[in-house]
């Protein structure tokens, strides 16, 4: 059983971030809220999404999962205003979801869970140095480093956090200091990774505001933010690049 | 001319010329003798083609003084596979090349007609519509070679057609008149399709396909016009391309969902100085094919290198590769459903001179499918595999390393499970 009703702004950003990876997921329904967990076809990047119970404005659900077409969905509820309220029923009988917002009432056929790849579990990561951005920052630190490079490195270095990258012909640093950060945990670290994916995750952080980026030497890096005061998080693991000779 | 544009082109008529060059210089190699009419087994084929779209050209390829069992030679590509180019340029230009003109259009109405009149009598005299359609959709259904008998308006002129898509054809002639001399044989599934008028020709497409009907025969029956709701005639150049990327998209949609092959492995073979070179990877699908022609081979007289590629979601529009792309993921699709496995799948395809005639992207197909067919060998990393398949390109690796870019992918990003 699933009825739920919340914020469409807030459903909008959080299906945002899941698609930056994955184009269909499995979404968990418990008492306490409705996750999900998903790794690309590559298995180079995971996402994964806890919406807590507050996050709802009114949240009713029994144990259970539903195979979300991630692209179908956004273009469904893109249909809302931000500001709508969205009410989410899973049908039993037919096993649809039926989505209600600004008068319009829509079917969404569901995909079978069993037919949706299994999401690993989040790998356990000693990950010494962190830092937090704001989500322009990040996002423009992102698009700085496409423009020169398919692969950027991340790193911190006597307390400053540096992005580097390298491409065939032009190369393009930017360091942040404490004073430019809002908040940076020291240690010596490095790791280069796929612009590819990358950019695909800077396009689901949306509007979030901050951003906490954990990093360690030749490791993945944590990606993490929080949507509706915390209520709504979303992590991103990406596995690194091994530098190329 | 700019000869990059040749390779890509492969005798379309990109440059403005009305007659491609490079084509025209292949010169017959036996002749057929002048005659107004000919009897033969076709077997069975017909060709559509594209010049003038919509009003085309069409019609059946008959093999004059050509029996039955030998006719079949002349079309299937698993036979000519095994001969060497000479012995098939000798075949295929003794395919008479029969045609009237008719608009892509005609098709739908010839459905209609034969409904009406119920499937059996087409070709006869006196029909409203267009007759030599009506028997070539009756031929095109076949699976076995039709006896033919041709009536010319002119007598025929001794000449061989080319094109960088098509197998080689012989001589053209309009046709006056046209008689299947025996009542063609037709697969069951076959005929209970071309009757249905409802389903759509992708639908159609694919139950053909997954009852084993041939991809050459099913090619044959939608380039004529007789699948589908919306029936028309597609040039056969184009047909060859749409029948390709459906069945591969078909089989592809299966393969991403299976586990990923367990070996590095590499497959070789050489077609008519096309030299193969096919890689899987353990990974998720991709496909990339990069092809090197070396200078003096048909297309082009200097070093011409291209790639293309699909992700794991797979190909967004045209491929800059054309046929050839979709010919080659067509067989490599097939291998990956027939093994229940998935993977990141790279092909580098050196043309040499010694392919000095363009045969047709059959060529591609079938290479690839007898070299996956043939067994492979496994290798521990994509470097060593790299330098086993650049060992064997004439090509020197650094001309050509750039453009294989999803190896990049599977050699240097690191997967999330090697930090569990």
């Amino acid at each position: 059983m699933f009825k739920a009703i919340i914020n469409a702004g807030t459903l909008h950003d959080a299906i945002k971030a899941m698609s930056a990876v994955v184009d269909e997921a499995r979404f968990e329904i418990a008492s306490e809220g409705f996750s999900a967990r998903a790794v690309d076809p590559a298995n180079a990047a995971m996402v994964s999404l806890d919406i807590s119970k507050d996050a709802f404005v009114l949240f009713e659900g029994t144990d259970g999962e539903i195979g979300v077409d991630l692209g179908r969905f956004t273009e469904i509820i893109g249909m809302a205003d931000k500001n709508d309220e969205i009410e989410l029923a899973l049908d039993p009988d037919t096993h649809k979801l039926d989505i209600s917002m600004g008068g319009f009432s829509y079917t969404l056929s569901l995909l079978d869970p069993s037919t949706l790849r299994n999401a690993p579990m989040v790998p356990a990561l000693d990950l010494p140095a962190g830092i937090t951005v704001s989500g322009s920052v990040f996002k423009r630190m992102i698009k700085a480093a496409e423009m020169v490079s398919d692969h950027t490195s991340f790193g911190v270095h006597d307390g400053v956090f540096f992005m580097e990258a390298t491409g065939d012909s032009d190369q393009v640093r930017l360091d942040l200091t404490s004073s430019d950060l809002i908040a940076i945990t020291p240690a010596d670290v490095r790791s280069l990774y796929s612009l590819d994916y990358l950019g695909d995750i800077s396009k689901g952080v949306g509007g979030a505001g901050e951003i906490d980026i954990h990093l360690g030497r030749d490791l993945p890096v944590v990606i993490q933010f929080e949507l509706s005061n915390g209520d709504c998080k979303v992590k991103y693991v990406l596995a690194p690049r091994i530098e190329s000779d | 001319m700019a000869m990059n544009l040749c390779v890509t082109c492969k005798g379309k008529g990109l440059c403005g010329r009305e007659h491609c060059p490079i084509l025209e210089r292949f010169e017959v190699v036996e002749t057929i003798a002048p005659a107004d009419s000919l009897f033969g087994a076709s077997p069975p084929s017909v060709f559509v083609g594209r010049k003038g779209y919509p009003d085309i050209f069409a019609g059946p390829l008959v093999p004059p003084n050509v029996g039955g069992s030998e006719a079949r030679h002349y079309d299937d590509p698993k036979e000519l596979l095994g001969r060497d180019i000479g012995e098939i340029i000798g075949l295929r230009s003794q395919l008479v090349r029969s045609y009237t003109r008719m608009n892509v259009k005609d098709a739908a109405s010839a459905t209609k007609a034969k409904n009406a009149r119920g499937v059996g009598d087409a070709g006869g005299e006196g029909m409203s519509d267009n007759p030599a359609l009506l028997t070539s959709q009756e031929l095109a259904m076949a699976e076995l070679p039709v006896d033919t008998e041709v009536w010319f308006t002119r007598p025929l002129n001794a000449t061989v057609a080319f094109d960088g898509m098509l197998m080689p054809m012989g001589p053209a002639g309009e046709i006056k008149k046209i008689t299947l001399t025996e009542n063609p044989k037709v697969p069951r599934k076959v005929d209970y399709l071309v009757s249905d008028t409802d389903s759509l020709a992708a639908d159609a497409i694919r139950e053909l396909y997954r009852h084993d009907v041939s991809q050459h025969h099913i090619t044959r029956i939608f380039s004529i016009g007789l699948l589908g709701a919306e029936r028309k005639l597609v040039p056969t150049r184009w047909s060859i391309t749409a029948i390709d990327d459906m069945i591969g998209k078909m089989l592809l949609d299966n393969v991403r969902d299976y586990p990923e092959v367990c070996d590095i492995t590499l497959f070789t073979a050489e077609k008519f100085g096309n030299h193969f070179e096919i890689l899987l990877i353990p990974r998720c699908f991709s496909f990339e094919l990069v092809e090197i022609w070396l200078p003096d081979s048909v297309w082009s007289d200097k070093l011409w290198i291209g790639s293309d590629r699909e992700e794991y979601s797979g190909k967004k529009g045209y491929s800059s590769l054309a046929g050839g792309y979709y010919a080659a993921r067509t067989s490599v699709a097939e291998y990956l459903h027939a093994i229940r496995r998935q993977a990141t799948v790279a092909i580098v395809r050196e043309i040499l001179p010694d392919y000095w005639a363009p045969l047709g992207v059959w060529v591609i197909r079938e290479a690839v499918r007898d070299a996956l067919r043939s067994g492979g060998v496994t290798f521990g990393s994509v470097d060593s595999a790299l330098r086993e398949i650049s060992s064997r390109i004439r090509t020197p690796y650094s001309k050509w390393n750039g453009e294989i870019q999803l190896l990049d992918k599977c050699r240097y990003q690191r997967t999330i499970g090697e930090f569990m």
